[in-house]
């Protein structure tokens, strides 16, 4: 080896320690500053980087409005890559250097590993997580969701169809995950509740690309409703497209991970009738102008903005209400001063993106609409009210 | 310069650092690894840790892989099984950590055990397919097995404690995962200055010529499959340790992967490689985030153009080494040592 590779190779291990040395950025003392994991790359990275630039454009509006309490909100995320060692990773790294308020998470591994550590720095939390393992505010004092959890979402179908036909017979068909098999129990009992009989429960290998035997078993069971859940697209399709070719009569429903527009532009024909649980409205509805977060939405952006975007808005316009009634209080922005305030609220600001006042119960917010695909429309359309299970 | 080293005993021989110098350097990196919680933070010993559980890790499927020759890819389904171990421990059983992990390390080795029998018969890629069957099985015992596991909706651990201490942040955690990988490190080294590593390697290089020198391949085989997954038991248990909650969607086949491209890019064999594929597949995408830093004068939002070619950049590092440093970063490392060897002679 050359003297002069060798050089290289020792500036290079020199600035690998000047890089690990360096000290925090001095940055604005009065900030509040909200950290985010966000899975930019990735399997989850269609709806990552729709969060992280609905929080950035949120943030930035909510700035030009004079911030929290006159105080600017800064946003200082960093991609994970959907892997929770990186998602952790990513956490130590941004509150080594600020001093973080408010956290968005992207899974929920990440959101039960982060857990203790969101205790000891005493900082809150949500992010893209329904999880119902974290709706337990014993166990996760200082996380919220800002939307129903998984099973409360399978609850909010339920009720409608209990309504629309009772007594039918349901199926659910779920991906062999964490994600997937989250409400499937816990929705078997609402549905007994409902007087809805459960016709069968189809379980998917994670990504399995045939589905046939599990359209077989879906066609022996003859159920009037179909509800997917833990999946974004495929293979929803595929399994629509059988059962029409089937014959079969039965209507599909999803849950809000794969409620997007996507899901008619991508399917065509076939997503005509899907009907879906959707916590938020669409950026195209007719009434958005009634919600001033919609509105700030829209003069920000001509485009479709997807549901994860939106999401991201609702999510920081909560972080922003829950600090401004903590300095109200005339309380630190610690997580759990921050808990006692957002327990007081006796209604959720949502900018109106939730068309009915909303209170958490739990770590929740146990809201949501029943929307349809209208292909000829070529988007969703409400089918039902806004059905809160409080 | 170091001029000759003449060995006057088989002992000499093997020993693991022939010369005072190199006693040296290992005193002082000792010394760095001591001295490294006091200048660093939390985000720096976050990765240490994680390091020093990779690097465990590693060197287990090195042993295998690199060492006895038998392709592994059931790697991190072995880790799961010593972190739920510890897991189902924690939670139903009052026992102190330190026997929770070597009750994992007992665990996985039994389930390593078995999952080795195939190599008996088959061996090279057809082995791979079958550790891989063993990591798909194990996985579906994580998601079914709820009474022991609580399935998909993953298990807490509660932090270890020592002496009062809680280990439940990596300042302290690191006191107690770096001497264990230390411990770990120093025992796969001696273990090739024995009788059975030496028959590892011997079966790695010829399995044939190995059972004609009288090394019974079954029980050696099988003996390595055993080392290894003990060493992925204590890395699992750790790791559940370290994470404080796991699911089984928390090792999956890739994370196998991962480890095997460790001790490839690091150099099989070796145990140095190991440590150098664990440490630099760890930390190279988040040295990455250091040029993501730099660049944020000069482009807008650059974690969210950058991101993308951070995991291009890591991707090719990766192929950039196996194209020109086939024998791993080890080699990297032993070039440099034998420039200073011969300095201020040519090589």
């Amino acid at each position: 080896m050359k003297g002069k590779q060798i050089l290289s190779a020792i500036a290079a291990v020199l600035a690998l320690l000047l890089a690990a040395a360096m000290p925090a950025l001095a940055e604005e003392k009065n900030d509040i500053v909200i950290g985010g994991s966000m899975p930019l790359t990735g399997p989850f990275a269609f709806a990552g980087i729709q969060f992280n630039r609905g929080l950035r454009d949120y943030m930035e509006w909510l700035n030009e409005q004079g911030g929290i309490e006159g105080r600017k909100v800064r946003y200082v995320a960093e991609d994970t890559g959907y892997e929770p060692d990186q998602s952790v990773a990513v956490f130590r790294r941004i509150t080594s250097r600020e001093n973080v308020s408010f956290y968005f998470g992207d899974s929920t591994a990440f959101h039960q590993t982060i857990n203790r550590e969101l205790d000891r720095r005493d900082i809150m939390m949500t992010g893209a997580s329904f999880a119902s393992e974290l709706n337990d505010t014993e166990r996760y004092p200082l996380q919220f969701m800002h939307g129903p959890d998984y099973s409360e979402q399978v609850a909010i179908l339920l009720r409608h169809i209990a309504e629309e036909d009772p007594g039918a017979r349901v199926a659910f068909i779920y991906s062999d995950t964490e994600f997937g098999r989250d409400p499937i129990s816990a929705g078997r009992e609402t549905a007994e509740e409902l007087g809805l009989e459960v016709a069968a429960r189809i379980v998917t290998p994670p990504g399995a690309a045939d589905i046939s035997s599990a359209a077989l078993e879906l066609r022996r069971a003859r159920p009037d409703y179909a509800i997917f859940h833990g999946y974004i697209l495929a293979p929803i399709p595929d399994f629509i497209r059988r059962a029409r070719q089937m014959g079969m009569e039965t209507r599909f429903m999803g849950t809000y991970y794969s409620m997007d527009q996507s899901i008619i532009d991508e399917m065509g024909e076939a997503a005509d009738g899907f009907m879906g649980v959707m916590p938020y409205r669409y950026f195209y509805e007719e009434d958005a102008g009634e919600s001033e977060l919609m509105r700030a939405i829209h003069e920000r952006n001509d485009e479709y903005q997807t549901i994860y975007y939106i999401q991201a808005w609702v999510a920081g316009s909560m972080m922003a209400q829950i600090a401004r009634e903590t300095l109200a209080r005339g309380e630190p922005l610690k997580g759990s001063r921050m808990r006692a305030s957002m327990e007081g609220l006796d209604e959720v600001d949502t900018g109106g993106v939730i068309g009915v006042p909303v209170r958490f119960r739990g770590n929740s917010l146990p809201v949501g609409r029943i929307y349809r695909a209208d292909v000829e429309a070529g988007r969703m359309v409400p089918v039902s009210d806004w059905i809160d299970l409080d | 310069m170091r001029i000759g080293s003449a060995k006057e005993s088989y002992i000499a021989d093997e020993a693991l650092f022939a010369t005072r110098t190199q006693w040296v350097w290992f005193a002082l990196l000792l010394a760095s690894l001591v001295l490294f919680p006091f200048v660093s933070n939390l985000y720096w010993l976050y990765l240490a840790c994680l390091v020093s559980i990779n690097v465990i890790s590693a060197t287990g499927l090195n042993i295998l892989t690199g060492f006895t020759g038998q392709v592994s890819l059931g790697h991190a389904a072995f880790m799961g099984v010593g972190a739920y171990t510890v897991a189902w421990l924690d939670n139903n059983a009052q026992t102190p950590f330190y026997l929770n992990l070597l009750a994992a390390a007992g665990v996985t080795t039994a389930v390593g055990l078995v999952a080795g029998l195939p190599s008996l018969r088959v061996k090279g890629l057809y082995l791979a397919i079958a550790t891989i069957a063993a990591s798909f099985i194990l996985q579906f015992v994580f998601i079914n097995w709820e009474s022991v596991t609580r399935g998909t909706r993953g298990i807490n651990i509660e932090p270890p404690e020592i002496m009062g201490i809680v280990l439940d942040n990596p300042d302290t955690f690191y006191w107690m995962v770096v001497p264990i990988m230390v411990v770990m490190v120093l025992l796969a080294a001696n273990l090739f200055r024995t009788r059975v590593g030496r028959a590892f390697i011997a079966i790695r290089d010829r399995d044939i010529s190995a059972s004609v020198l009288g090394i019974s391949l079954p029980a050696y085989k099988l003996m390595s499959f055993a080392i290894a997954s003990f060493y992925a038991g204590i890395a699992g248990g750790l790791y559940a340790y370290f994470m404080g909650s796991i699911n089984p969607e928390s090792f999956p086949l890739l994370m196998s992967i991962f480890f095997l491209a460790a001790i490839i890019v690091g150099g099989m064999g070796t145990i140095l490689g190991g440590i150098l594929g664990a440490i630099f597949m760890t930390l190279t995408p988040e040295v990455l985030r250091y040029g993501v830093d730099l660049a944020s004068p000069f482009i807008d939002e650059p974690g969210a153009v950058l991101s993308p070619v951070r995991t291009i950049v890591f991707g090719a590092l990766i192929v950039g080494f196996l194209l020109f440093e086939p024998h791993g970063l080890a080699e990297i490392w032993r070039r440099i040592r034998r420039f200073f060897h011969l300095w201020p002679f040519r090589t």
